[in-house]
């Protein structure tokens, strides 16, 4: 068992690959020294030219503990998601969901396009997209309540059935619920329309995803997150954007509405 | 806001209405524990709950089994709509037992 109190928290980077470059950049963490930059670009390769996704356990000293390293081809670029275990959190022994399967979960969603993991210009751009219905500044359960009526309002004037609508809602307020919690305290939640689609920009000043805040000890408001909010989004939603690094986050909600 | 309304007897009744939320706790945990004084077993009435989400759900199981292990379980009845999908969704059966849902 790794010693918890040494080594770092599990934890979620991403790194982006473009085809013909001969190195990787960060989009979630940092590029660190001793990354082993030659293999991961040639892994990136191998997985843009087959076509498929990729993924490998790296062994680490002890035999409990293992790194995973998912390679996912887009087209003219690969992400690769490195999932830190260190032996945290494995198992909590309780009702909340381990680390590493929320963890596991996002490598999936990303590997089949549900989630994508959003650059810096990319977030920018696809914030702004389409026409403005609504904007909420949101710092309490009370302005969150008042946005999920308001989206409420707007998806049952959308010909979405009650499901997807309450689904929607859910969603949103699962959002919203983790910037609350774990984004600073404070954001914004802004509703667009798009052509065929409706998208939400939940987005906050926050220092960004810090995956251990999802399984932490009780907060003062009485409660454990079980894991479980993100997991929803990427079920209920048809297409998911993140963007999170040491000055925010934002996450992009779509459902689609033709 | 969640908003509750107490029956009392010998298996007093929270009946809860409104919504569940991140903001429930307090309200949730201090009604049942005013239910509770005395009690074997306290009922939880989701009739009229409009909307639940992982965090109301979150508060509901551990709550759940925090008085399963006082001594004064918990049983839940007329689970709304929103409650159901949320609750089977979330396998919260599976988490709290399946005696905490005996309808």
């Amino acid at each position: 068992m790794a010693d918890q109190a040494a080594d770092p928290p599990a934890s979620l980077q991403v790194f982006r690959y473009l085809a013909g470059d001969d190195t990787v950049r960060a989009v979630i963490g940092e590029v660190e020294a001793g990354l082993p930059l030659e293999d991961l670009v040639a892994h990136a390769t191998e997985a843009l030219k087959s076509e498929r996704f990729m993924c490998f356990a790296v062994s680490q000293s002890g035999g409990f503990v293992a790194d995973e390293l998912c390679f996912v081809p887009q087209g003219d670029r690969c992400d690769i998601l490195s999932i830190r275990t260190n032996g945290w959190q494995r198992h909590h022994g309780d009702h909340r969901r381990s680390l590493v399967e929320i963890l596991n979960n996002m490598a999936a969603a990303v590997a089949c396009g549900k989630l994508r993991i959003l650059d810096e210009t990319e977030v920018v751009q696809d914030a702004r997209a389409g026409t403005q219905l609504l904007h909420f500044v949101i710092d309490d359960s009370a302005s969150l309540t008042a946005a999920r009526e308001a989206v409420d309002v707007v998806l049952q004037e959308s010909d979405v059935d009650d499901l997807t609508r309450q689904r929607t809602i859910l969603c949103i307020s699962e959002a919203v619920t983790n910037m609350l919690l774990h984004g600073g305290g404070q954001g914004s939640m802004t509703l667009r329309r798009l052509d065929d689609r409706l998208r939400v920009v939940v987005a906050d000043d926050g220092p960004g995803m810090n995956f251990l805040n999802w399984i932490g000890p009780p907060t003062k408001k009485g409660q454990a997150s079980m894991g479980y909010g993100f997991q929803i989004i990427l079920d209920y939603l048809d297409a998911v954007g993140l963007r999170t690094g040491r000055t925010g986050t934002t996450l992009l909600l779509d459902r689609k509405t033709d | 806001m969640l908003r509750t309304t107490i029956a009392p007897g010998p298996a007093p009744t929270v009946f809860l209405a409104g919504e569940m939320d991140l903001d429930c706790a307090d309200t949730l945990r201090e009604a049942v524990a005013e239910a509770a004084r005395g009690a074997q077993t306290v009922v939880l009435d989701f009739a009229d709950v409009k909307f639940i989400d992982s965090s109301g759900t979150g508060i509901f199981v551990r709550l759940s089994l925090d008085m399963k292990s006082q001594g004064t379980p918990l049983v839940a009845r007329n689970l709304s709509p929103a409650v159901k999908g949320v609750f089977d969704m979330l396998r919260v059966r599976d988490l709290v037992g399946d005696e905490v849902f005996p309808d």
